[in-house]
């Protein structure tokens, strides 16, 4: 364990640990743009050039990123030497740089414009003709290129090369007219390839998702996770006006490290769609007739009152949250006592990386919650085993064999976040809400339990599931809390496998826990 | 130390047949191969070489024993030896001379290296302009498959081992020796961040030795004739034989086989001296990345810690003489037009450094400069030099040292461009 001193401050670290990495635990933060956690190490920019205290040195500074700790070594990150290493460094990058920045996405998010400020030399010495390089390049429908802004750290090309395992990206040229280029002709096609998007460190690398929609300043960040399958990877919901504007991944260690698919990511437009259901509907002479949702809760408790329990059965999307599935479940076994509950299974392909198979984002949650796949629903409707249909979140739109088969109920309940083909069809509609507009936890396919937070207000009238629940819980006399924090501590009491999971560690770091006893619950 | 003619990396070279295994079996050609293979065992070979101390002929003089001695002990991976004849510092010419003349000597080198280290293979990186030296290596690697000196069961041993030509598409990078093994690889010649260093991990993530052509090829003469035969040549600071690669405006150019010390005036005379009966401007004694010495600071003796002390290097000895109508800022630009041509992109101070000179030294060149453009050439030059910090490889010194030695020692001539508004030599 070798101990070195850095800007006077000691510390003891791990063997194999670089001066980089030593300094992020002391707090001091080594400006770098090649140099990235996820990714090998490449060397090539050299912003991160530290001192080496040593008087035998004919050049004290070298690059921290791949400076491995010794014991004894003594590192200045600022002094004099270690500050014309990286102004020096600098100069160059930007010599060629179109400083372009009123027009460009990056603004705001860049290291370029950062360091420079922070480290640069206050005017450029440069009064030759910049380099002219490739500019608007299609990378792929999502990824644009500007040659001109790119400062070839290669974060881009090696993610792909070492992260995703394709070399989809290559460079070409060689000295002062080198470029980043698609290899072979070929297009960037992997389902991940938007990363480098967030890995370029200036504006090299835009998204078509996102250009010019706002400037990034103006957005507000909640920290969150996905939805679209599985994985739940931890995301940054982008908001600005009311809208989500785009998803990033954030960090951790345990669910998605640095990265999210590309679909995930583009999967948020439904959230801003027209479709949403921003009220409660009934069904009055075969039309949707507007009501208020109070009145619109009470006359599904209603209906579903009517039925003998026998005949009814509930769907549970394990598209909701573990709260939301408590007390949904709950309604239905306690309150309604319905013959059956469970959710519809969705799979699709996944691979060895992030993508799971199970598209249902909170399968993991439901079942140990104790709701399992749905089996012969259409079936039992058209056995007239089911009269009565509850569905929590969810829609079938594309199910043909489903869809027939609801002419055949007495009556149909939704709740569900936007008037489907499904909801047109039900007698009473609650408008519910999507991921970013609700608090709550679900729980991955590995058994990690990671937290949504409301990025939006929802739609006009439409209220947070957990509200529309814990009302018709109300209904039946049963006072439950409607906040994430309060349901979660009730489900950590009555489901075994979320006991040892406390509130604060999910829900205050916004950290992942697994727990063993979410892992032993299989 | 005067000039003292050795007849060992190309003997037999004014021979019409020297590239033949027959004539070089007939001047004791693998003697050293068949006394390593049946009477000493690798580190013996090891401890010979390292106690001859031949210093690296690639430029930079590391001790080629010392170097073999970093490989990793008990590691269950190939060794692979990769001869570096890129040979593409300008003013360079010495490995074709071996390569094309004497291929065998270099092949045994490469032999009994491979047997040191524990390998069984090895690869030959040739320049890809050098197609003679290409075709001459080919064949003298069916010979010597033929005669039973390569391949499986070397002279009835144990040890089999195959050397490879492998050929360079032309990039001065190459020839830096992670860069080197990149290109060999199949990837582009990209040098390679260190540590960790090849001897650790290096072609296909094995323990590599790299060496230049010149290097290995006095590896037989140390194993025939014991290392004190080796050392009883040049200096203490390099000892040994050396070659010398002269070029530019001199009477008779070609490459000289002497003893390492040389005196470099002496050297000129030998080579007629300065053509056309004109005066010396200076000399760039180590191929075109060294620094210029002036007429007045010649008096040297061409080892590394000489050439060193006289504030150059001796780098490849390939030695370009400028007569007085060589205009310097000319001279100059082509060399910067050269490394930021040769530049390979990755670290920024290389890549954009060299470029920035360039362009400044160009301005310069057509009466375009200012005087603060003198001082801002040595400045961008000064500022990508230092290997280590500011870049991956020595590529960007090689830049930095005739940018900022031709300003230090000519800046008159800097000077007077800018005040004239044109060459002074051009009228
Ligand atoms: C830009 C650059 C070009 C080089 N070109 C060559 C070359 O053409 N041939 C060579 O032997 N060494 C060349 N070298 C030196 C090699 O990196 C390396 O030091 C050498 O091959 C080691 O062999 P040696 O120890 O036997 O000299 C070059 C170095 C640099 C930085
Ligand atoms: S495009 Fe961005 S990530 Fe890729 S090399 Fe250029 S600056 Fe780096
Ligand atoms: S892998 Fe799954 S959770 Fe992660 S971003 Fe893609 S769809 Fe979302
Ligand atoms: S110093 Fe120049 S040639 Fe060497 S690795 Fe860096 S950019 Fe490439």
């Amino acid at each position: 364990m070798p101990t070195l001193t850095i800007d006077g401050r000691e510390i003891t670290v791990d063997p194999g640990t670089t001066v980089i990495q030593a300094a992020e635990e002391l707090g001091i933060y080594i400006p770098r743009y090649c140099w990235h956690p996820g990714l090998k190490i490449a060397g090539n920019c050299r912003i991160c050039q530290v001192e080496v205290v040593n008087p035998k040195l004919k050049f004290p500074c070298t690059i921290a990123c791949n400076l491995m700790c010794g014991d004894g070594m003594v590192i200045e990150t600022d002094s004099d030497e270690a500050k014309k290493a990286r102004a020096d460094v600098m100069e160059f990058l930007l010599i060629n740089h179109p400083l372009d920045c009123p027009i460009c996405d990056q603004a705001g998010e860049c290291t370029l414009q950062e360091f420079s400020y922070e480290y640069g030399h206050d005017k450029s010495r440069f009064t030759e003709e910049k380099v002219h390089k490739s500019k608007r390049v299609q990378f792929s429908d999502q990824v644009s290129f500007d040659g001109e802004r790119c400062i070839l750290c290669t974060r881009c090309v090696r993610f792909c090369r070492d992260v995703v395992g394709n070399e989809e990206l290559c460079l070409v040229e060689r000295g002062d007219h080198e470029e980043i280029a698609v290899a072979n002709g070929g297009g960037l096609t992997n389902p991940y390839s938007m990363n480098v998007i967030d890995l370029c460190p200036v504006g090299a690398l835009t998204s078509s998702d996102f250009r010019f929609k706002s400037r990034v300043w103006f957005l507000e960040e909640t920290p969150s996770a996905c939805t679209s399958c599985a994985r739940n990877c931890a995301v940054d919901i982008g908001t600005r006006w009311d809208k989500v504007m785009r998803l990033k991944p954030r960090e951790n260690e345990h669910v998605n490290k640095w990265w999210m698919c590309d679909e995930g990511r583009l999967n948020y437009h439904y959230v801003n769609a027209a479709d949403r259901l921003g009220y409660a509907y009934v069904q009055q002479g075969g039309k949707l007739v507007r009501t208020s949702v109070d009145d619109a809760v009470a006359m599904a408790h209603e209906l579903i009152g009517k039925l003998p329990a026998e005949k009814l059965y509930g769907l549970i999307s394990a598209r909701l949250t573990n709260e939301e599935i408590f007390l949904a479940k709950r309604y239905l076994d306690q309150v309604a006592g319905a013959a059956g509950v469970g959710f519809l299974p969705r799979i699709g392909e996944g691979d060895d990386f992030l993508i799971s198979a199970d598209r249902n984002p909170n399968a993991r949650g439901a079942g140990l919650i104790g709701v399992s796949a749905a089996k012969g629903l259409a079936a039992d409707i058209k056995a007239g085993k089911v009269k009565g249909l509850v569905i929590f979140g969810d829609s079938f739109d594309h199910d043909e064999e489903l869809m027939g088969a609801l002419a055949d109920l007495d009556f149909l309940v939704v709740m569900d976040y936007r008037l489907s083909e499904t909801a047109k069809q039900a007698d009473v509609i609650l408008p519910g809400v999507t991921f970013a507009e609700k608090e709550g936890s679900i729980t991955n396919i590995d058994g990690w339990v990671s937290k949504l937070n409301p990025a939006l207000p929802p739609p006009a009238e439409a209220r947070r599931n957990l509200d529309l629940l814990a009302g018709l819980l109300g209904r039946a006399g049963q006072d439950v809390p409607d906040t994430a924090e309060g349901v979660f501590r009730l489900l950590a009491e009555t489901v075994s496998a979320f006991t040892d999971i406390s509130y604060g560690e999910i829900f205050a770091a916004s950290r992942q826990v697994a727990t063993d006893a979410v892992v032993k619950a299989d | 130390m005067s000039l003292k003619p050795t007849n060992i990396l190309l003997r037999g070279m004014e021979k019409e047949s020297s590239a033949t295994i027959e004539n070089y079996i007939s001047e004791d050609g693998y003697k050293a191969l068949e006394k390593a293979l049946k009477e000493m065992k690798p580190e013996e070979i090891v401890a010979e070489v390292a106690k001859a101390r031949i210093r690296g002929r690639g430029g930079a003089g590391f001790e080629a024993g010392r170097k073999w001695g970093f490989l990793p002990k008990g590691v269950d991976k190939p060794v692979y030896l990769a001869c570096n004849a890129d040979e593409s510092e300008p003013g360079t010419f010495k490995d074709r001379h071996i390569m094309e003349h004497c291929p065998h000597r270099l092949l045994e080198g490469c032999l009994l290296a491979c047997y040191a280290i524990g390998s069984k293979t090895g690869y030959i990186y040739v320049r890809g302009e050098f197609p003679g030296a290409q075709q001459s290596l080919w064949r003298a690697i069916d010979e010597a498959h033929e005669k039973g000196y390569m391949g499986e069961k070397i002279l009835g041993t144990d040890f089999s081992c195959e050397i490879y030509v492998h050929t360079g598409a032309g990039a001065y990078v190459c020839g830096e020796e992670t860069g080197m093994l990149s290109s060999i690889e199949g990837g582009r010649g990209h040098p390679r961040l260190k540590p960790p260093f090849p001897a650790v991990e290096g072609l296909f993530r094995c323990p590599t030795i790299v060496n230049n052509v010149e290097t290995l090829s006095n590896v037989p003469f140390v194993i025939h004739e014991g290392a004190d035969a080796f050392l009883a040549l040049g200096t203490d600071d390099t000892p040994g034989p050396k070659l010398f690669c002269v070029s530019g405006h001199v009477e008779k150019p070609g490459c000289y086989e002497f003893e390492a010390g040389a005196n470099l005036k002496e050297l000129l005379e030998h080579c007629g001296g300065v053509w056309k009966g004109r005066k010396l401007k200076g000399i760039i004694p180590g191929g075109a990345s060294a620094h210029i010495l002036k007429p007045d600071e010649i008096d040297v003796s061409m080892d590394f810690g000489s050439m060193a002390r006289a504030g150059s290097i001796l780098g490849s000895a390939g030695m370009i003489v400028l007569d007085e109508t060589t205009c310097i800022v000319e001279l100059l630009r082509n060399a910067l037009e050269f490394f930021a041509h040769e530049s390979c992109g990755q670290c920024t101070p290389c890549r954009e450094g060299t470029g920035w000179a360039k362009k400044i030294v160009t301005r310069i060149e057509a009466g375009e400069g200012t005087m603060e453009d003198i001082d801002k050439l040595w400045e961008v030059a000064d500022n990508f030099e230092g290997m280590g910090g500011k870049t991956i490889c020595a590529l960007a010194d090689a830049a930095a040292w005739p940018t900022k030695s031709y300003v230090e020692k000519f800046r008159d001539e800097f000077e007077e461009h800018v005040r004239l508004g044109r060459c002074p030599m051009k009228g």
